[in-house]
């Protein structure tokens, strides 16, 4: 499995191509990027597992993180040409959930968390009208 | 608090998968025959909301929890207190297709 640094680097040689091979300087963030994800990764992996009463292997977390990692691209990639098919300049949350649309169960996941991060927003939105208007109410009195 | 991804991290990862292809498709637009197809090219969306964001850092994070989960069950079917990578094995093609 996913083990000594120097085999993984060739490995997965030609699934990186996207961000590889471009510049060395974009390889330098790729490589950035990729540690902070894998960081992420392994604080979350830990977490988890911890809810189960179980230990994770370092290999186990590592090749999550790899598989997390491509996802991304994917993702991103995925992401981009929604938005740019229904001739948005931006991605939005929509196009986020499309990109889920293979698997029902995790799309109407995404769907109550984009509601619910929805309603946080609106709820925010109006408290910050409310308490507007009773600053103005105060300085008119 | 349940600790996820960073938005931030996930807008950088985005940017740098959409000028990577916006390089990609500069040295291409010479093969291109259509005109057309070319110019749409150019104008790259690389903007997210941040909700958009939002929502992304929970799809991965569902990914690894997923993972995870699955990968205990395996474990612990086999009576194992920790995960190995023969464990996740088992799991992956399923989760590859799940996702």
């Amino acid at each position: 499995m996913v083990g000594s640094g120097d085999d993984g680097g060739e490995g997965d040689g030609d699934h990186f191509e996207v961000l590889k091979g471009m510049d060395p300087e974009a390889d330098e963030r790729a490589e950035l990027l990729k540690d902070r994800f894998r960081l992420s990764v392994i604080s979350i992996a830990t977490s988890e597992a911890k809810k189960v009463n179980m230990e994770v292997a370092e290999p186990v977390v590592a090749c999550i993180a790899d598989l997390a990692f491509k996802y991304t691209e994917q993702l991103a990639r995925d992401v981009e040409l929604f938005a740019h098919h229904a001739s948005r300049k931006s991605v939005k949350m929509e196009d986020v959930i499309l990109s889920a649309h293979r698997n029902e169960h995790l799309a109407n996941l995404l769907r109550t968390y984009s509601q619910e991060l929805k309603g946080k927003q609106l709820q925010t939105e109006s408290k910050k009208k409310r308490s507007s208007k009773k600053d103005d109410k105060e300085i008119r009195d | 608090m349940e600790t996820s991804f960073d938005p931030d991290l996930i807008h950088a990862i985005f940017k740098l998968v959409c000028s990577s292809s916006a390089e990609r498709d500069e040295e291409t637009e010479a093969v291109d025959v259509e005109v057309g197809a070319g110019a749409s090219k150019k104008s790259r969306p690389t903007t997210a909301h941040h909700s958009a964001l939002s929502v992304s850092c929970e799809l991965l994070r569902l990914f690894v929890a997923e993972a995870i989960e699955r990968t205990a069950i395996i474990a612990e079917a086999e009576g194992a207190n920790k995960i190995e990578p023969t464990h996740l094995e088992r799991i992956l093609p399923q989760l590859l297709l799940d996702f």
